[in-house]
Protein backbone atom coordinates (compact mmCIF):
# COMPACT_ATOMS: atom_id res chain seq x y z
CA UNK A 1 0.00 0.00 0.00
CA UNK A 2 1.44 3.34 -0.22
CA UNK A 3 1.88 5.84 2.21
CA UNK A 4 1.02 9.32 1.45
CA UNK A 5 1.70 12.41 3.26
CA UNK A 6 -2.04 13.66 5.90
CA UNK A 7 -2.04 16.90 3.79
CA UNK A 8 -2.07 15.08 0.30
CA UNK A 9 -4.15 12.34 1.30
CA UNK A 10 -6.86 14.77 2.51
CA UNK A 11 -6.70 17.19 -0.51
CA UNK A 12 -7.00 14.07 -2.66
CA UNK A 13 -9.55 12.46 -1.15
CA UNK A 14 -11.69 15.58 -0.72
CA UNK A 15 -10.90 16.08 -4.54
CA UNK A 16 -12.52 12.82 -5.27
CA UNK A 17 -15.52 13.13 -3.92
CA UNK A 18 -16.04 16.56 -5.27
CA UNK A 19 -15.38 15.03 -8.63
CA UNK A 20 -17.73 12.46 -8.47
CA UNK A 21 -20.39 14.23 -7.18
CA UNK A 22 -20.26 17.09 -9.52
CA UNK A 23 -19.74 14.64 -12.58
CA UNK A 24 -22.33 12.36 -11.83
CA UNK A 25 -24.87 15.25 -10.80
CA UNK A 26 -24.65 16.59 -14.00
CA UNK A 27 -24.54 13.38 -15.39
CA UNK A 28 -28.21 12.80 -14.80
CA UNK A 29 -29.31 15.94 -16.89
CA UNK A 30 -26.76 14.65 -19.94
CA UNK A 31 -27.57 10.93 -19.84
CA UNK A 32 -31.40 12.15 -20.24
CA UNK A 33 -30.61 14.58 -22.96
CA UNK A 34 -28.80 12.39 -25.01
CA UNK A 35 -25.65 13.98 -24.55
CA UNK A 36 -23.17 11.47 -23.06
CA UNK A 37 -20.74 12.37 -25.89
CA UNK A 38 -20.11 15.41 -24.09
CA UNK A 39 -17.64 14.12 -21.96
CA UNK A 40 -15.22 13.02 -25.17
CA UNK A 41 -15.50 16.56 -26.59
CA UNK A 42 -14.94 18.35 -23.22
CA UNK A 43 -11.73 16.06 -22.75
CA UNK A 44 -10.21 17.19 -26.05
CA UNK A 45 -10.79 20.17 -26.02
CA UNK A 46 -8.75 20.20 -22.48
CA UNK A 47 -5.98 18.52 -24.27
CA UNK A 48 -5.99 20.88 -26.88
CA UNK A 49 -6.11 23.70 -24.64
CA UNK A 50 -3.23 22.14 -22.63
CA UNK A 51 -1.02 21.76 -26.05
CA UNK A 52 -1.95 25.69 -26.74
CA UNK A 53 -0.69 26.17 -23.12
CA UNK A 54 2.51 24.43 -24.13
CA UNK A 55 2.75 26.40 -26.98
CA UNK A 56 2.22 30.07 -25.37
CA UNK A 57 4.34 28.71 -22.34
CA UNK A 58 1.95 29.27 -19.76
CA UNK A 59 0.33 26.69 -17.58
CA UNK A 60 -1.27 23.74 -19.72
CA UNK A 61 -3.89 22.93 -17.28
CA UNK A 62 -5.07 26.51 -17.36
CA UNK A 63 -5.16 26.05 -21.24
CA UNK A 64 -7.25 23.06 -20.85
CA UNK A 65 -9.72 24.85 -18.35
CA UNK A 66 -10.28 27.61 -20.60
CA UNK A 67 -10.75 25.76 -23.23
CA UNK A 68 -13.19 23.35 -21.95
CA UNK A 69 -14.95 26.50 -20.74
CA UNK A 70 -15.09 28.08 -24.41
CA UNK A 71 -16.43 24.63 -25.75
CA UNK A 72 -18.90 24.19 -23.25
CA UNK A 73 -20.13 28.28 -23.85
CA UNK A 74 -19.82 27.41 -27.28
CA UNK A 75 -21.98 24.10 -27.73
CA UNK A 76 -25.49 25.06 -27.00
CA UNK A 77 -25.57 28.33 -28.94
CA UNK A 78 -23.95 26.75 -31.99
CA UNK A 79 -26.62 23.88 -32.07
CA UNK A 80 -29.15 26.49 -31.42
CA UNK A 81 -28.04 28.59 -34.44
CA UNK A 82 -26.63 25.90 -36.69
CA UNK A 83 -30.16 23.85 -36.25
CA UNK A 84 -28.33 20.92 -35.62
CA UNK A 85 -28.54 18.16 -33.14
CA UNK A 86 -26.26 18.34 -30.19
CA UNK A 87 -24.78 15.24 -30.71
CA UNK A 88 -23.57 16.30 -34.34
CA UNK A 89 -21.98 19.30 -32.82
CA UNK A 90 -20.18 17.68 -29.93
CA UNK A 91 -18.74 15.47 -33.20
CA UNK A 92 -17.43 17.73 -34.73
CA UNK A 93 -15.63 19.81 -32.28
CA UNK A 94 -14.44 16.46 -31.20
CA UNK A 95 -12.56 15.96 -34.21
CA UNK A 96 -11.80 19.89 -34.23
CA UNK A 97 -9.83 19.90 -30.89
CA UNK A 98 -8.28 17.04 -31.53
CA UNK A 99 -6.80 18.12 -35.12
CA UNK A 100 -5.55 21.80 -33.41
CA UNK A 101 -4.10 20.05 -30.48
CA UNK A 102 -1.87 18.42 -32.90
CA UNK A 103 -1.35 21.32 -35.07
CA UNK A 104 -0.41 23.21 -31.75
CA UNK A 105 1.81 20.30 -30.49
CA UNK A 106 3.76 20.40 -33.37
CA UNK A 107 4.83 24.12 -32.50
CA UNK A 108 6.26 22.68 -28.94
CA UNK A 109 10.00 21.23 -29.11
CA UNK A 110 10.54 18.15 -27.53
CA UNK A 111 8.31 15.03 -26.35
CA UNK A 112 8.33 15.91 -22.38
CA UNK A 113 6.46 18.86 -23.47
CA UNK A 114 3.87 16.37 -25.34
CA UNK A 115 3.92 14.02 -22.52
CA UNK A 116 2.90 17.01 -20.46
CA UNK A 117 -0.44 17.70 -22.49
CA UNK A 118 -1.08 13.86 -22.53
CA UNK A 119 -0.99 14.08 -18.91
CA UNK A 120 -4.73 15.70 -19.33
CA UNK A 121 -6.00 13.30 -20.41
CA UNK A 122 -5.12 10.56 -18.13
CA UNK A 123 -5.59 12.32 -14.91
CA UNK A 124 -3.42 12.43 -11.86
CA UNK A 125 -5.11 13.00 -7.98
CA UNK A 126 -1.59 13.44 -7.03
CA UNK A 127 -0.91 16.50 -8.62
CA UNK A 128 -4.72 18.32 -7.38
CA UNK A 129 -3.80 21.69 -5.29
CA UNK A 130 -6.10 22.93 -2.55
CA UNK A 131 -6.76 25.59 -4.97
CA UNK A 132 -8.22 22.90 -7.07
CA UNK A 133 -9.84 21.25 -4.31
CA UNK A 134 -11.56 25.14 -3.31
CA UNK A 135 -12.76 25.35 -6.73
CA UNK A 136 -14.56 22.42 -6.95
CA UNK A 137 -16.12 22.58 -4.00
CA UNK A 138 -17.35 26.17 -5.69
CA UNK A 139 -18.72 24.40 -8.60
CA UNK A 140 -20.13 21.91 -6.44
CA UNK A 141 -22.11 24.04 -4.35
CA UNK A 142 -23.36 26.27 -7.73
CA UNK A 143 -24.73 22.98 -9.09
CA UNK A 144 -26.49 22.39 -5.76
CA UNK A 145 -27.86 25.69 -6.06
CA UNK A 146 -29.25 25.66 -9.73
CA UNK A 147 -30.65 22.18 -9.46
CA UNK A 148 -32.87 23.47 -5.96
CA UNK A 149 -33.63 26.86 -7.79
CA UNK A 150 -34.47 25.21 -10.98
CA UNK A 151 -35.37 22.08 -10.25
CA UNK A 152 -38.93 22.38 -11.46
CA UNK A 153 -37.98 23.58 -14.93
CA UNK A 154 -34.95 21.37 -15.02
CA UNK A 155 -37.57 18.19 -14.41
CA UNK A 156 -40.03 19.51 -16.67
CA UNK A 157 -37.19 19.76 -19.77
CA UNK A 158 -35.84 16.30 -19.14
CA UNK A 159 -39.58 14.96 -19.38
CA UNK A 160 -40.08 16.60 -22.60
CA UNK A 161 -38.47 19.88 -23.73
CA UNK A 162 -41.25 20.68 -26.56
CA UNK A 163 -44.00 19.98 -23.73
CA UNK A 164 -41.54 22.23 -21.04
CA UNK A 165 -41.93 25.04 -23.94
CA UNK A 166 -45.51 24.83 -24.67
CA UNK A 167 -46.04 25.03 -20.49
CA UNK A 168 -44.44 28.35 -20.49
CA UNK A 169 -40.87 27.15 -19.80
CA UNK A 170 -38.01 29.24 -21.52
CA UNK A 171 -35.71 26.03 -22.03
CA UNK A 172 -33.05 27.36 -24.11
CA UNK A 173 -31.38 28.97 -20.86
CA UNK A 174 -31.84 25.50 -18.62
CA UNK A 175 -30.56 23.58 -21.38
CA UNK A 176 -27.14 26.11 -21.87
CA UNK A 177 -26.86 26.30 -18.30
CA UNK A 178 -26.75 22.09 -17.94
CA UNK A 179 -24.20 22.30 -20.65
CA UNK A 180 -22.24 25.14 -19.68
CA UNK A 181 -22.17 23.26 -16.06
CA UNK A 182 -21.25 19.91 -17.18
CA UNK A 183 -17.99 21.57 -19.42
CA UNK A 184 -17.13 23.12 -16.23
CA UNK A 185 -17.11 19.92 -13.97
CA UNK A 186 -15.14 18.21 -16.71
CA UNK A 187 -12.41 20.54 -16.90
CA UNK A 188 -12.36 20.69 -13.17
CA UNK A 189 -12.17 16.75 -13.27
CA UNK A 190 -9.44 16.77 -15.49
CA UNK A 191 -6.50 16.34 -13.37
CA UNK A 192 -8.46 13.84 -11.04
CA UNK A 193 -9.31 11.47 -13.38
CA UNK A 194 -8.46 12.36 -16.49
CA UNK A 195 -10.16 13.95 -19.57
CA UNK A 196 -10.08 10.11 -21.58
CA UNK A 197 -11.71 8.54 -17.79
CA UNK A 198 -14.31 11.82 -16.80
CA UNK A 199 -16.58 10.38 -19.41
CA UNK A 200 -17.08 7.38 -17.59
CA UNK A 201 -18.02 9.32 -14.12
CA UNK A 202 -20.83 11.28 -16.16
CA UNK A 203 -22.32 8.20 -17.33
CA UNK A 204 -21.81 5.51 -15.37
CA UNK A 205 -23.34 6.37 -11.78
CA UNK A 206 -26.42 7.95 -13.73
CA UNK A 207 -26.98 5.16 -15.27
CA UNK A 208 -27.02 2.94 -12.32
CA UNK A 209 -29.26 5.25 -10.54
CA UNK A 210 -31.70 4.76 -13.53
CA UNK A 211 -31.47 0.93 -13.03
CA UNK A 212 -33.48 0.85 -10.00
CA UNK A 213 -36.18 4.23 -10.20
CA UNK A 214 -38.94 5.45 -11.72
CA UNK A 215 -38.85 9.03 -10.06
CA UNK A 216 -36.24 11.49 -10.98
CA UNK A 217 -36.01 12.75 -7.61
CA UNK A 218 -34.42 9.70 -5.93
CA UNK A 219 -32.11 9.30 -9.94
CA UNK A 220 -31.11 12.75 -8.91
CA UNK A 221 -29.66 11.95 -5.22
CA UNK A 222 -28.68 8.21 -6.02
CA UNK A 223 -26.54 9.29 -8.81
CA UNK A 224 -23.62 11.35 -7.06
CA UNK A 225 -24.01 8.85 -3.98
CA UNK A 226 -22.87 6.26 -6.73
CA UNK A 227 -20.68 9.11 -8.26
CA UNK A 228 -18.94 9.60 -5.20
CA UNK A 229 -18.74 6.08 -3.23
CA UNK A 230 -17.08 5.08 -6.93
CA UNK A 231 -14.29 7.87 -6.22
CA UNK A 232 -13.62 6.51 -2.93
CA UNK A 233 -13.77 2.89 -3.45
CA UNK A 234 -11.31 3.34 -6.80
CA UNK A 235 -9.65 5.69 -4.88
CA UNK A 236 -8.47 3.16 -2.25
CA UNK A 237 -8.03 0.39 -4.59
CA UNK A 238 -5.43 2.43 -6.47
CA UNK A 239 -3.73 2.75 -2.74
CA UNK A 240 -3.42 -0.61 -2.05
CA UNK A 241 -3.00 -2.24 -5.71
CA UNK A 242 -0.26 0.71 -6.57
CA UNK A 243 -2.67 1.05 -9.72
CA UNK A 244 -3.15 4.37 -11.36
CA UNK A 245 -6.32 5.94 -9.56
CA UNK A 246 -8.28 7.59 -13.05
CA UNK A 247 -8.65 3.88 -14.17
CA UNK A 248 -9.24 2.26 -10.72
CA UNK A 249 -12.28 4.41 -10.24
CA UNK A 250 -13.70 4.13 -13.68
CA UNK A 251 -13.26 0.11 -12.96
CA UNK A 252 -14.86 0.53 -9.90
CA UNK A 253 -18.08 2.44 -11.59
CA UNK A 254 -18.33 0.02 -14.53
CA UNK A 255 -18.44 -2.53 -11.94
CA UNK A 256 -21.03 -1.31 -10.19
CA UNK A 257 -23.06 -0.36 -13.65
CA UNK A 258 -22.79 -4.15 -14.62
CA UNK A 259 -24.37 -5.48 -11.34
CA UNK A 260 -26.78 -2.80 -11.12
CA UNK A 261 -27.71 -4.22 -14.71
CA UNK A 262 -27.97 -7.89 -12.99
CA UNK A 263 -29.81 -6.58 -10.17
CA UNK A 264 -32.36 -3.98 -11.62
CA UNK A 265 -35.90 -4.70 -10.63
CA UNK A 266 -36.85 -2.80 -14.04
CA UNK A 267 -35.52 -5.17 -16.49
CA UNK A 268 -37.06 -8.34 -14.20
CA UNK A 269 -39.51 -10.32 -16.15
CA UNK A 270 -42.57 -10.77 -14.11
CA UNK B 1 -69.44 34.59 -25.83
CA UNK B 2 -68.55 38.11 -27.33
CA UNK B 3 -64.63 38.70 -26.73
CA UNK B 4 -61.84 37.33 -28.77
CA UNK B 5 -59.33 35.38 -27.21
CA UNK B 6 -57.39 34.77 -30.15
CA UNK B 7 -57.01 36.67 -33.26
CA UNK B 8 -55.05 36.23 -36.61
CA UNK B 9 -54.78 38.67 -39.37
CA UNK B 10 -53.53 37.22 -42.96
CA UNK B 11 -50.50 35.01 -40.93
CA UNK B 12 -48.04 33.27 -42.88
CA UNK B 13 -46.05 30.63 -41.54
CA UNK B 14 -42.74 29.20 -42.80
CA UNK B 15 -40.86 26.43 -41.29
CA UNK B 16 -37.02 28.03 -40.69
CA UNK B 17 -34.98 26.94 -43.91
CA UNK B 18 -37.62 26.43 -46.01
CA UNK B 19 -39.24 28.60 -48.98
CA UNK B 20 -43.08 27.57 -49.15
CA UNK B 21 -45.48 28.30 -46.18
CA UNK B 22 -47.50 25.84 -44.63
CA UNK B 23 -50.22 27.81 -43.70
CA UNK B 24 -50.83 31.08 -45.53
CA UNK B 25 -53.11 33.94 -45.68
CA UNK B 26 -54.94 32.99 -42.21
CA UNK B 27 -57.12 35.15 -40.61
CA UNK B 28 -59.55 33.95 -37.69
CA UNK B 29 -61.44 35.05 -34.48
CA UNK B 30 -61.68 32.97 -31.80
CA UNK B 31 -64.45 33.97 -29.38
CA UNK B 32 -64.53 33.06 -25.25
CA UNK B 33 -65.92 30.09 -24.77
CA UNK B 34 -66.28 28.61 -28.14
CA UNK B 35 -65.29 24.68 -29.23
CA UNK B 36 -63.68 24.75 -32.59
CA UNK B 37 -62.68 21.83 -34.62
CA UNK B 38 -60.00 22.42 -37.13
CA UNK B 39 -60.28 19.69 -39.79
CA UNK B 40 -58.38 18.64 -42.84
CA UNK B 41 -56.40 16.36 -44.42
CA UNK B 42 -52.62 14.91 -43.42
CA UNK B 43 -50.33 18.19 -44.14
CA UNK B 44 -52.89 20.74 -44.17
CA UNK B 45 -51.28 22.16 -41.43
CA UNK B 46 -53.33 21.91 -38.95
CA UNK B 47 -50.61 21.69 -36.11
CA UNK B 48 -48.52 23.99 -37.49
CA UNK B 49 -51.74 26.49 -37.18
CA UNK B 50 -51.83 25.60 -33.55
CA UNK B 51 -48.42 25.93 -32.70
CA UNK B 52 -48.66 29.48 -34.38
CA UNK B 53 -51.01 30.30 -31.79
CA UNK B 54 -49.24 29.17 -29.24
CA UNK B 55 -45.62 31.26 -30.41
CA UNK B 56 -43.33 27.49 -30.64
CA UNK B 57 -43.77 28.48 -34.38
CA UNK B 58 -43.05 32.33 -35.28
CA UNK B 59 -45.50 33.57 -37.91
CA UNK B 60 -43.13 35.15 -40.74
CA UNK B 61 -46.01 37.92 -42.16
CA UNK B 62 -49.64 39.24 -40.23
CA UNK B 63 -50.12 39.40 -37.32
CA UNK B 64 -51.35 37.55 -34.56
CA UNK B 65 -53.23 38.15 -30.95
CA UNK B 66 -53.75 35.88 -27.92
CA UNK B 67 -55.88 37.35 -25.28
CA UNK B 68 -55.49 40.98 -27.26
CA UNK B 69 -51.10 40.46 -26.92
CA UNK B 70 -48.87 40.12 -29.73
CA UNK B 71 -48.18 36.42 -29.89
CA UNK B 72 -44.54 37.22 -31.04
CA UNK B 73 -43.47 39.44 -28.15
CA UNK B 74 -45.42 37.47 -25.16
CA UNK B 75 -45.00 33.80 -26.32
CA UNK B 76 -44.03 32.97 -22.60
CA UNK B 77 -47.17 35.44 -21.07
CA UNK B 78 -49.65 33.55 -23.15
CA UNK B 79 -48.31 30.10 -22.57
CA UNK B 80 -49.08 30.59 -19.07
CA UNK B 81 -52.76 30.41 -20.01
CA UNK B 82 -52.57 27.68 -22.64
CA UNK B 83 -53.02 24.15 -22.22
CA UNK B 84 -51.08 22.99 -25.57
CA UNK B 85 -51.70 18.69 -25.78
CA UNK B 86 -49.12 17.64 -28.71
CA UNK B 87 -49.85 15.02 -31.11
CA UNK B 88 -48.08 11.33 -31.20
CA UNK B 89 -46.21 12.04 -28.13
CA UNK B 90 -44.01 8.50 -28.47
CA UNK B 91 -42.95 7.50 -24.89
CA UNK B 92 -39.72 6.03 -23.38
CA UNK B 93 -41.41 2.47 -21.14
CA UNK B 94 -38.13 3.71 -19.01
CA UNK B 95 -38.96 6.88 -18.73
CA UNK B 96 -38.04 8.07 -15.15
CA UNK B 97 -41.13 9.76 -13.99
CA UNK B 98 -44.54 8.87 -11.96
CA UNK B 99 -47.91 10.21 -13.52
CA UNK B 100 -48.38 12.79 -11.04
CA UNK B 101 -44.73 14.56 -11.64
CA UNK B 102 -46.00 14.72 -15.36
CA UNK B 103 -48.88 16.05 -14.30
CA UNK B 104 -47.28 18.68 -12.12
CA UNK B 105 -44.58 19.88 -14.80
CA UNK B 106 -47.92 21.13 -15.94
CA UNK B 107 -47.71 24.02 -13.83
CA UNK B 108 -44.00 24.89 -14.20
CA UNK B 109 -44.46 27.63 -16.55
CA UNK B 110 -47.76 29.13 -14.50
CA UNK B 111 -46.11 28.87 -10.91
CA UNK B 112 -43.19 31.23 -12.71
CA UNK B 113 -39.50 30.95 -12.62
CA UNK B 114 -37.54 31.48 -9.07
CA UNK B 115 -40.91 29.72 -7.39
CA UNK B 116 -41.27 26.89 -5.76
CA UNK B 117 -44.05 24.47 -6.08
CA UNK B 118 -46.75 25.53 -3.35
CA UNK B 119 -49.77 23.37 -1.41
CA UNK B 120 -52.11 25.31 -3.51
CA UNK B 121 -50.06 23.61 -6.83
CA UNK B 122 -50.20 20.03 -5.43
CA UNK B 123 -54.17 20.31 -4.85
CA UNK B 124 -54.63 21.33 -8.49
CA UNK B 125 -53.14 18.64 -9.34
CA UNK B 126 -54.92 16.22 -7.32
CA UNK B 127 -58.21 18.17 -8.59
CA UNK B 128 -56.85 17.30 -12.56
CA UNK B 129 -56.21 14.03 -11.77
CA UNK B 130 -59.30 13.46 -9.78
CA UNK B 131 -61.25 15.03 -13.06
CA UNK B 132 -60.09 12.42 -15.67
CA UNK B 133 -60.39 9.67 -13.12
CA UNK B 134 -56.55 8.83 -12.99
CA UNK B 135 -55.78 9.27 -8.99
CA UNK B 136 -55.05 5.71 -8.57
CA UNK B 137 -52.60 5.78 -11.30
CA UNK B 138 -51.11 9.27 -9.29
CA UNK B 139 -47.48 6.74 -8.15
CA UNK B 140 -47.14 4.22 -11.65
CA UNK B 141 -44.21 5.45 -14.05
CA UNK B 142 -45.47 7.25 -16.58
CA UNK B 143 -44.04 4.18 -19.38
CA UNK B 144 -46.04 1.76 -17.74
CA UNK B 145 -50.12 2.81 -18.85
CA UNK B 146 -51.42 2.79 -21.49
CA UNK B 147 -51.66 5.24 -24.56
CA UNK B 148 -55.32 5.95 -23.36
CA UNK B 149 -54.16 6.43 -20.13
CA UNK B 150 -51.50 8.71 -21.12
CA UNK B 151 -53.81 10.49 -23.31
CA UNK B 152 -55.75 11.44 -19.93
CA UNK B 153 -52.39 12.39 -17.78
CA UNK B 154 -51.69 14.41 -20.35
CA UNK B 155 -55.24 16.26 -20.47
CA UNK B 156 -54.74 16.55 -16.25
CA UNK B 157 -51.39 18.18 -17.24
CA UNK B 158 -52.87 20.78 -19.09
CA UNK B 159 -56.16 20.77 -17.06
CA UNK B 160 -54.05 21.33 -14.05
CA UNK B 161 -52.53 24.42 -15.43
CA UNK B 162 -56.26 26.25 -15.32
CA UNK B 163 -55.68 27.28 -18.69
CA UNK B 164 -58.09 29.64 -20.63
CA UNK B 165 -57.52 27.80 -23.86
CA UNK B 166 -56.97 24.70 -24.97
CA UNK B 167 -55.33 24.22 -28.08
CA UNK B 168 -55.68 20.25 -28.54
CA UNK B 169 -53.65 18.09 -31.53
CA UNK B 170 -55.40 15.01 -32.80
CA UNK B 171 -56.21 13.92 -29.03
CA UNK B 172 -58.45 11.12 -30.02
CA UNK B 173 -56.19 9.37 -32.84
CA UNK B 174 -54.15 6.78 -32.06
CA UNK B 175 -57.06 5.17 -29.11
CA UNK B 176 -59.10 2.77 -29.23
CA UNK B 177 -62.46 3.08 -29.34
CA UNK B 178 -63.44 2.82 -25.27
CA UNK B 179 -60.83 5.40 -24.43
CA UNK B 180 -61.69 7.94 -27.35
CA UNK B 181 -65.19 8.13 -25.85
CA UNK B 182 -64.17 8.59 -22.82
CA UNK B 183 -61.47 11.26 -23.92
CA UNK B 184 -64.70 12.82 -25.58
CA UNK B 185 -66.81 12.51 -22.74
CA UNK B 186 -64.26 14.62 -20.50
CA UNK B 187 -63.31 17.01 -23.42
CA UNK B 188 -67.81 18.15 -23.74
CA UNK B 189 -67.26 18.31 -19.79
CA UNK B 190 -64.55 20.53 -19.60
CA UNK B 191 -66.06 22.59 -22.10
CA UNK B 192 -69.69 23.14 -20.27
CA UNK B 193 -68.12 23.43 -16.40
CA UNK B 194 -65.01 25.49 -16.82
CA UNK B 195 -65.52 28.10 -19.40
CA UNK B 196 -63.09 26.69 -21.98
CA UNK B 197 -62.21 28.18 -25.05
CA UNK B 198 -61.16 24.84 -27.24
CA UNK B 199 -59.46 24.59 -30.60
CA UNK B 200 -59.18 20.69 -31.48
CA UNK B 201 -57.61 19.46 -34.66
CA UNK B 202 -58.95 16.02 -36.01
CA UNK B 203 -57.80 14.45 -39.50
CA UNK B 204 -61.36 12.36 -38.96
CA UNK B 205 -64.80 13.77 -39.51
CA UNK B 206 -66.13 11.33 -36.92
CA UNK B 207 -63.48 12.94 -34.20
CA UNK B 208 -65.90 16.25 -33.65
CA UNK B 209 -67.35 16.50 -30.16
CA UNK B 210 -70.95 16.99 -29.29
CA UNK B 211 -70.22 20.16 -27.76
CA UNK B 212 -68.08 21.51 -30.96
CA UNK B 213 -70.07 24.63 -32.64
CA UNK B 214 -67.11 25.49 -35.09
CA UNK B 215 -65.68 23.70 -37.75
CA UNK B 216 -62.65 24.96 -39.53
CA UNK B 217 -61.55 23.24 -42.48
CA UNK B 218 -58.00 23.86 -43.58
CA UNK B 219 -56.73 22.45 -47.07
CA UNK B 220 -52.75 22.87 -48.15
CA UNK B 221 -52.18 25.85 -45.41
CA UNK B 222 -55.45 28.15 -46.39
CA UNK B 223 -59.29 28.38 -44.50
CA UNK B 224 -61.21 26.69 -47.43
CA UNK B 225 -64.59 26.33 -45.18
CA UNK B 226 -65.62 27.91 -41.78
CA UNK B 227 -69.20 27.13 -40.16
CA UNK B 228 -71.15 25.57 -37.62
CA UNK B 229 -70.56 22.08 -37.18
CA UNK B 230 -74.10 20.91 -38.80
CA UNK B 231 -72.99 23.22 -42.22
CA UNK B 232 -70.11 22.06 -42.59
CA UNK B 233 -71.11 18.48 -41.87
CA UNK B 234 -73.74 18.95 -44.44
CA UNK B 235 -71.78 20.19 -47.19
CA UNK B 236 -71.69 18.77 -50.38
CA UNK B 237 -68.52 19.99 -50.48
CA UNK B 238 -66.86 18.34 -48.07
CA UNK B 239 -66.00 15.27 -49.32
CA UNK B 240 -65.50 16.62 -52.70
CA UNK B 241 -63.10 18.75 -51.30
CA UNK B 242 -60.42 15.66 -49.76
CA UNK B 243 -59.95 12.63 -51.47
CA UNK B 244 -60.82 9.57 -50.50
CA UNK B 245 -58.72 7.96 -48.33
CA UNK B 246 -57.75 11.16 -46.51
CA UNK B 247 -60.33 11.35 -44.39
CA UNK B 248 -63.12 9.47 -42.82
Amino acid sequence: MIELPWGLLFTSIIGAILAGFACSMMGTFVVRMNLSSIGYCMSHAAFAGAAFGLMVSIDPMFGAILFSFITALALGPISEKARLESNIVIGFLFSFMIAIAFIFLNFVPGQTASARALRILWGSILSVTYNDVLLLGLLSFIIVVFVVIFYKELVSIMFHRKLAEASGVNTKIFYFGVLFLTGFAVAMSLRIVGGLLVFALIINPTSTAYQFFFDFKKIIIISPVVGILSCLVGYYLSLVTDLPIGPSIVIISALVFAFSILISPKRRKK
Amino acid sequence: MNENLIELKNIETIYEGENIPVIKDISLEIKKGEFVSIIGPNGAGKTTLLETINGILPYTKGKGYVFSKEIKKNKYKIRKQIGYLIQNYELDPLSPFLCKDVVLMGRTGKTGIFRFFTKDDIEKVWYSMGLVGMIDFAKRPIGKISGGEFQKILLARIISKQPKILLLDEPLSNLDYSSRTQIEILLNRLHEKHDLTILMVSHDLSFIPKRCNRVIVLDKGKIIMDGSKEKILESKNIKNIFKAGDMK
